[in-house]
């Protein structure tokens, strides 16, 4: 269940990925819905899944990007599992705490990523700080709304099936 | 698994990435797992590029019969000079090729073009890529990729049909080039500060350059060959003791590349690169003893 979830995750953020390419140019510039798809996915728990996905997530965005391949899949290993064990100790009640962690996330990927590309290229072309935080924000905001409906989906889904059980017992 | 076996998990995968990563040093874009994950994303970016840009329809749409009258007339007319200039250059050519046949100087040919589809182009991030679909003929790695404009870059990945280019404003890109005007030559890169512009390297302060000069493939890089649009001289500084800082406006806007096009070229034939080549012995002229 939990690899089919990762699947069908991983197969939104890729579309949503390539659809905001196609639709905005600068939509890398500002929103990463890889590392986005990776916070949602390690918040869940489980810290040796959020590990691989976070691995395979990133690997996929290497693919899309002329840097040494393996960046990306770096950055958000460390970014997946360190999301994963914070989940496990803190209890996220409001919205506002996900956009907090999502965008905290952000920074700490690029930040990753800049310091690898500084050791690894000869040239490095460093990230500005200014897109940076607007990467941070956006994806924060991005983050919150999609837990925000994920969990009205959730309490729907719930809500329906207890509705077909009690039904189920007055027939 | 437990936490603590987790941690292990993690600090192996890491410590392979990090091994990986450092393996890869200037072969860039040589690996299975790039080529594998490429193959599974190109058709996903195909079948995405091939949806209609709503944003462009919708401004499409509101253009006036009128404006494309107008459109049309323009570009009538402009064929028509094309094809006057056509007329001329190909004059041009032949009587070059006279020239070169009785000084026998053989032009190196500059290669067959064929056109092919943009699926995927980032062009802003600073990891800037486009990503190509070639369809039943393959592209081959370092092969240069140009734009009606100029020069767009090089593939530096080939998975099946897609191919994956570098920019020739990426930081980590160089390319032989020369002023125009005064055929100094130096080394394109990009200038790395998130503009999509490009530098002009090691050219000396004694050299004569001036913001508009134009500035072209060298041809001496084993990549591209001579003679290609690389951009624009926009500014010159002083920038050290012994070269000056040029930058550059690309000749191609980047942001507009649905189409771009793949050449053919060997800037040396596959004979000579391979290490069982010997020169030819010189046959002695008529009426010379060996």
């Amino acid at each position: 269940m939990s690899a089919l979830k990762l699947t069908a995750a991983l197969a939104a953020a890729v579309l949503l990925h390539l659809l905001g390419v196609h639709l905005i140019p600068s939509f890398t510039l500002f929103v990463d819905v890889f590392l986005v798809m990776v916070v949602l996915y390690a918040l869940e728990g489980s810290s040796l899944a959020a590990l691989l996905a976070g691995l395979m997530v990133g690997l996929l965005h290497d693919t899309l990007t002329s840097g040494p391949y393996g960046l990306f899949g770096f950055a958000d290993t460390i970014v997946g599992y360190t999301t994963a064990r914070l989940a496990q100790r803190l209890v996220i009640q409001r919205s506002t705490s996900v956009l907090a962690l999502v965008s905290f996330a952000s920074v700490a990927q690029q930040a990753i990523v800049a310091g690898l590309a500084f050791v690894l290229l000869p040239t490095p072309e460093l990230p500005n700080p200014l897109w940076v935080a607007v990467k941070a924000a956006v994806c924060g905001l991005l983050g919150m709304l999609i837990h925000i409906a994920t969990i009205n989906w959730r309490r729907s889904a719930e809500t329906r099936k207890r509705g077909r059980m009690s039904r189920l017992r007055l027939g | 698994m437990d936490e603590r076996r987790t941690g292990w998990v993690l600090i192996v995968v890491l410590v392979i990435q990090l091994v990986f990563l450092a393996a890869q040093g200037s072969r860039q874009g040589d690996t299975v797992l790039e080529r594998l994950s490429l193959r599974f994303l190109g058709p996903g970016a195909r079948a995405v590029a091939s949806l209609p840009n709503s944003f462009g329809g919708f401004r499409e749409g509101l253009r006036t019969r009128e404006g494309l009258q107008e459109d049309n007339l323009r570009l009538r007319r402009e064929v028509e000079d094309l094809k006057l200039r056509l007329m001329q250059l190909t004059d041009i050519e032949n009587e070059a090729h006279r020239l070169g046949a009785a000084v026998r100087h053989a032009t190196p040919p500059l290669g067959r073009i064929r056109a092919v589809d943009v699926v995927y182009a980032d062009h802003t991030s600073w990891l800037r890529t486009l990503v190509l679909y070639c369809g039943a003929e393959p592209a081959h790695k370092n092969q240069p990729v140009l734009s009606a404009d100029g020069l767009v870059g090089r593939v530096v990945l080939v998975s099946g049909p897609y191919a994956k280019v570098q920019l020739v404003t990426d930081r980590a890109a160089g390319v032989g080039a020369m002023i125009l005007r005064t055929r100094r030559q130096g080394v394109v890169r990009g200038s790395g500060r998130g503009s999509g512009g490009l530098e002009l390297d090691y050219v000396p302060l004694q050299a004569d350059v001036r913001p508009g000069d134009f500035v072209i493939t060298a041809g001496i890089d084993g990549v591209y060959p001579r003679g290609i649009p690389v951009g624009a001289v926009v500014a010159v500084a002083q920038g050290g003791q012994l070269f000056h800082k040029i930058q550059l406006a690309p000749a191609v806007d980047f942001g507009t590349l649905d189409q771009v096009y793949l050449l053919d070229y060997e800037p040396l034939s596959a004979e000579i690169m391979s290490p069982d080549f010997k020169s030819p012995q010189k046959e002695p002229a008529p009426g010379v003893r060996p």
